[in-house]
């Protein structure tokens, strides 16, 4: 177990305090281009269904202003999926294929990437470079079924299609700009292909592609405050978008 | 509604604009100055003409303007190439069923996007039609050979809207079809769209009548081309802002395969990040395998 399961779960997520940072550095330094479910959150507990008071103790994670923040909340978003494949890759589903589980060790590799690129482009600027990083709860998803995994993959790439459509005209950096678009086309072949796995052929679908009028041929685009909505449910955390350019 | 007209609108409400455009247009002529010289050197055809229009005026009203008539032109060549493709009796018989609808889907995208692009042009339209796209004799003969030509455009065209990006204002919230609508975000929405195509393209190639790709992903491994011109995957200019499919520096880290805490494959690093490209070096793509 991680050092930081000795805290105490009222301790804020993001403390400053010696202790914390001390320990968290550690656990850091542990984590950093391993897996993100190495790290055991301080929280774990506060999705235990015996905790009478969930909301007091669920911790905020604060995703800033300016770019500094659209490049936190692509980092959170990094994370997430990184954590989910990491979380298949790690008990495949009997059903399946050696073709599916190359797929998803790609599939793992690229988004760990993202994340460990997003970490060391915001260095002191991650909302959590005290050093823990969140365990994402996946309990949602059924990831014991081949059609089940490949059903969470389509839902956490389309979202991630949708948020890089959605935060690019948010950047005022040309550098950054540049650097989401890269990573936004790589997400929406993820998302293709995901999808053509679970459905086949669905890998534009009208559910993502708008089909007819104004935005007939455009995919999805959804601002900051829209995506953190859709996956509040997977963050330990309480997302604070707020502070996030809007326009 | 006028995009011509836009920015000088904005600049009544907002006097910061010409400043952000004039950043954006330094560089933009740094570069049009190279593609000018390499478009009338490698392509003796139309595109001097249509590339100095694009690239080599100074009237940054007409740059937005100008990049979705060269948007519209890839999206008009990449509707009628499958469209020939739909209705070519030599693919009657191989390309069928989920592949024709497939492809069916696709071409109502682009010319969704051809749609779109000519709304939000209107009078501004240049060309004003269509030009004629030859695809060469032997584009449609084999569903296999249909199938690469079809990953040559659509990967061509995400790097085409991804060398775009940075060059439209994001603040251009021009009214299309009764719906003001941000044109950068529309340009995304587009981009990703072009590369759901191209994975799922990627991936169709895989089967033993496609091509046999047997190791093909939807993503972009290294600079691998397998079978398409090499272009398709190489270096645009300049190749520090446009540098080819194998790239593993980004933001400023000279190598992720090393710099990141941990060890990652060239092939994982580079198939992470999608590269862009230049408008000149797109054109000469596309002329490599289409007389338009």
């Amino acid at each position: 177990m991680s050092p930081l399961s000795n805290l105490r779960m009222s301790e804020p997520l993001f403390s400053n305090s010696f202790l914390a940072r001390t320990l968290r550095r550690r656990s850091f330094f542990r984590v950093v281009g391993a897996t993100v479910a190495t790290s055991t959150l301080v929280l774990a507990g506060c999705n235990d269904d015996n905790d009478p008071t969930p909301t007091s103790s669920t911790p905020s994670l604060t995703l800033g202003s300016g770019d500094n923040g659209l490049l936190n909340y692509a980092y959170l978003l990094e994370q997430l999926e990184a954590a989910f494949y990491q979380k298949v890759v790690d008990a495949f589903p009997s059903d399946f294929t050696a073709e599916d589980k190359a797929a998803f060790v790609d599939l793992r590799d690229h988004e760990v990437i993202h994340r460990e690129f997003f970490r060391y482009a915001l260095g002191t600027n991650a909302y959590d470079s005290a050093g823990t990083s969140l365990t994402f709860d996946f309990s949602s998803f059924t990831l014991t079924t081949r059609a089940g995994v490949y059903a969470a993959a389509r839902t956490l790439e389309d979202t991630g299609v949708a948020a890089y459509n959605g935060a690019a005209k948010l950047i005022t950096d040309v550098t950054s700009l540049r650097l989401l678009a890269k990573i936004a086309s790589v997400e929406a072949r993820h998302a293709a292909f995901v999808r053509d796995q679970a459905q086949p052929g669905s890998f534009a679908a009208t559910d993502v592609i708008t089909a007819s009028g104004d935005a007939a041929g455009l995919d999805t685009a959804k601002t900051p405050l829209e995506v953190v909505e859709l996956i509040a449910k997977f963050v330990p955390a309480t997302i604070v978008a707020s502070s996030l350019p809007t326009i | 509604m006028n995009l011509f007209n836009i920015i000088s609108e904005l600049e009544k409400v907002d006097p910061e604009i010409m400043d952000r455009l004039t950043h954006r247009r330094s560089a933009l002529t740094a570069l049009g100055d190279m593609t000018k010289k390499m478009a009338l050197a490698a392509a003796p055809i139309a595109i001097g003409s249509a590339f100095n229009k694009a690239m080599g005026q100074n009237n940054s009203n007409a740059t937005v303007n100008d990049i979705l008539n060269y948007a519209l032109l890839l999206e008009r060549l990449e509707y009628s190439f499958y469209n020939q493709a739909l209705n070519a009796a030599t693919l009657s018989t191989t390309l069928t069923g989920d592949a024709r609808t497939a492809i069916t889907t696709i071409r109502a995208h682009e010319l969704a996007h051809v749609n779109l692009l000519t709304a939000a042009l209107g009078s501004n339209v240049s060309p004003a039609t269509a030009p004629t796209f030859d695809f060469g004799a032997n584009a449609f003969t084999t569903y296999a050979g249909f199938l690469t030509l079809a990953q040559a455009f659509e990967d061509t065209g995400v790097r085409a809207y991804k060398g775009q990006a940075t060059s439209i204002p994001r603040t251009l919230n021009p009214t299309v079809g009764g719906n003001q609508v941000n044109l950068l975000t529309v340009a995304l929405q587009i981009h990703s769209v072009e590369a759901r195509h191209a994975a799922h393209i990627r991936y169709m190639r895989r089967g033993a009548t496609a091509g046999a790709q047997t190791s093909i992903m939807p993503w972009i491994v290294n600079k691998d081309a397998n079978g398409v011109p090499d272009a398709v995957y190489g270096a645009g200019v300049p190749t520090t802002t446009f540098p080819a499919e194998d790239n593993v520096a980004q933001g400023g880290i000279t190598a992720l395969t090393t710099m990141l805490g941990a060890t990652y494959s060239a092939a994982d690093v580079s198939a992470a990040f999608d590269e862009g490209l230049d408008s000149t070096t797109v054109t000469n793509i596309a002329r490599s395998v289409v007389k338009f």
